[in-house]
């Protein structure tokens, strides 16, 4: 049976993972509570909002994020990789627990959810932890992850700027004069999340890529208004639909992935018709901009795992760090023979919006910032292995490629810079022969204590 | 539109400000109370946005015409 996200709750737990807070909080205060813990956090008492409780950051660390997936934290991206490798259709089952509640007309009301205000500038309170479902009479079941921004009590913003399978059911739906139906689940399985953050090919089911992931398939619900269904064991479910007003209404700012305020954009209108939830739901609040990064990471890093085989060159170990936020920089290091440095920058620079990536060698532990930059000092001379490449796809949210000098519709391009920290071609590898210490295996410091 | 409604409708008239900012100004109402009334101020046709993500309100059309 699959796990779900009281089962990650439980594994934090027994992980010394979790924080309880026991006091009642305000949902004002949630998000600024929450980022000053090093735990993931669960808040048992919401002031105003009796039965709900609210855990947050489950996955704002690479260790979290590996603990959920119950793997090492050196292996998330191959985890990652097995499961889409190998996806297992959802199961449609009767009942579950997500609808042990069922809020319609004048109770279907978005107040009666601890909905918070993450950040100074953000233009409303969001649910940022969603896992949006829409169909398209085509294409089929779509699932995505989007921020929803709070306008009244029936009606919330959806950020649908970027490209994406819904985007594009919308704008069909919008085409034919029609609302687009969508469901949100809120209070997820990690892999669910995952596997809605990934952009799979059009005709693959998200539900079955998760199912993939968990080893286990996931029981599905029918919802109780729209054709659509969600996982069962859900916290919390609206169901809805997006009007056909297109992109015309105003949404953000949010605290965006790159942990930088983002901009107000133009987005659709999602209209709640109905409201389900457990008995005793629990609100997840996705931490931005940790928790998004994060779900990126085993995404980003089996896509670079991916293209350096395709290259012909053997990963060792690779990671996308949060300072590039999981997105923007990989450090891969490899079994290298004559050339491969470059041949693995220049794989690991068509990985998506990666701008920054470096290589080193398997005697490198890329996860040591020390070994690290000990392997750029000492391997990389600057006029021989360092790769710029320029005019190359970038992404608007990077304040660097002066997006808003392009005007309305204008798409950015980046220079990519690649850095090759093995060891040269013709330098022998005695050269880097590390200090030991004499008698290190003979004496141990306890027996002096 | 109830009095909190109202309130923070002419905390806008007075100048642009941020969600929070909003927020800030009335601390002791119900997150519950707080989130009712702004979901009616939202339904305002004279609710817009400034440059800096802030929300104002906007003259009605016609009041001041132009100079």
């Amino acid at each position: 049976m699959k796990q779900g996200f009281r089962d990650v709750l439980g594994v934090l737990e027994q992980a010394g993972e979790l924080r309880h807070i026991k006091k009642p909080v305000d949902p004002r205060h949630l998000s600024a509570l929450a980022a000053q813990a090093k735990e993931a956090t669960f808040f048992e008492t919401i002031e105003g909002y009796p039965g709900w409780r609210v855990a947050s950051a489950l996955v704002s660390t690479r260790k979290r994020l590996a603990l959920a997936m119950g793997c090492s934290e050196a292996d998330i991206a191959r985890r990652f990789e097995e499961g889409i490798r190998r996806p297992i259709d959802a199961r449609l089952v009767a009942t579950g627990p997500c609808q042990e509640v069922v809020l319609q007309g004048d109770d279907a009301d978005l107040t009666s959810i601890p909905i918070p205000l993450m950040h100074v500038k953000d233009g409303g309170p969001y649910i940022s932890a969603t896992m949006v479902v829409s169909k398209d009479p085509e294409y089929g079941r779509n699932v995505g992850s989007y921020r929803m921004m709070y306008r009244t009590p029936r009606e919330t913003g959806i950020d649908l700027v970027s490209s994406s399978d819904m985007r594009r059911y919308y704008q069909r739906a919008l085409d034919a004069g029609r609302p687009l139906e969508i469901a949100v689940a809120v209070g997820v399985h990690p892999y669910e999340m995952l596997a809605a953050s990934y952009k799979a090919p059009i005709d693959v089911d998200e539900y079955a890529i998760a199912g993939g992931l968990h080893g286990a398939p996931v029981d599905l619900v029918r919802c109780k208004t729209v054709d659509l269904e969600v996982p069962a064991d859900a916290e919390l479910v609206l169901e809805g639909e997006l009007l056909p007003i297109g992109w015309t209404a105003d949404e953000g700012p949010f605290g965006e992935f790159s942990h930088i305020t983002g901009d107000v954009k133009w987005n659709p209108i999602f209209r709640v018709k109905c409201i389900t939830h457990r008995r005793d739901p629990i609100f997840y609040m996705l931490q931005m901009p940790w928790e998004n990064d994060w779900l990126a990471a085993p995404v980003i890093e089996a896509a670079g795992l991916q293209a350096l085989r395709i290259a012909s060159v053997e990963p060792v170990a690779i990671r996308a760090p949060i300072g590039g936020c999981c997105y923007w920089t990989l450090i891969a290091s490899i079994k290298k023979r004559p050339g491969e440095g470059k041949n693995a920058l220049l794989a690991l620079l068509s990985v998506a919006e990666v701008k920054l990536a470096i290589v080193t060698d398997e005697d490198i532990d890329i996860y040591n910032p020390d070994e690290l930059d000990w392997a750029m000092t000492f391997r990389v001379q600057a006029d021989h292995d360092v790769l710029i490449v320029s005019g190359a796809r970038g992404k608007h949210i990077d304040p660097s490629v002066r997006a808003w000098s392009l005007g309305k519709g204008g798409l950015p391009t980046t220079a990519k810079l690649g850095i090759d920290a093995t060891i040269p071609e013709g330098v022998p590898k005695e050269q880097y022969e590390r200090i030991r210490y004499f008698a290190k295996d003979a004496v141990r410091l306890e027996d002096y204590l | 539109m109830s009095p909190l409604g109202e309130r923070l409708a002419a905390d806008l008239r007075a100048r642009p400000r941020h969600f929070a900012e909003l927020v800030e100004a009335h601390p002791a109402v119900a997150w519950r109370d707080f989130l009712k009334a702004w979901g009616e101020v939202r339904t305002l046709s004279t609710l817009g946005r400034d440059d800096h993500g802030r929300y104002r309100m906007n003259e009605p059309a016609g009041e001041h015409g132009p100079a």
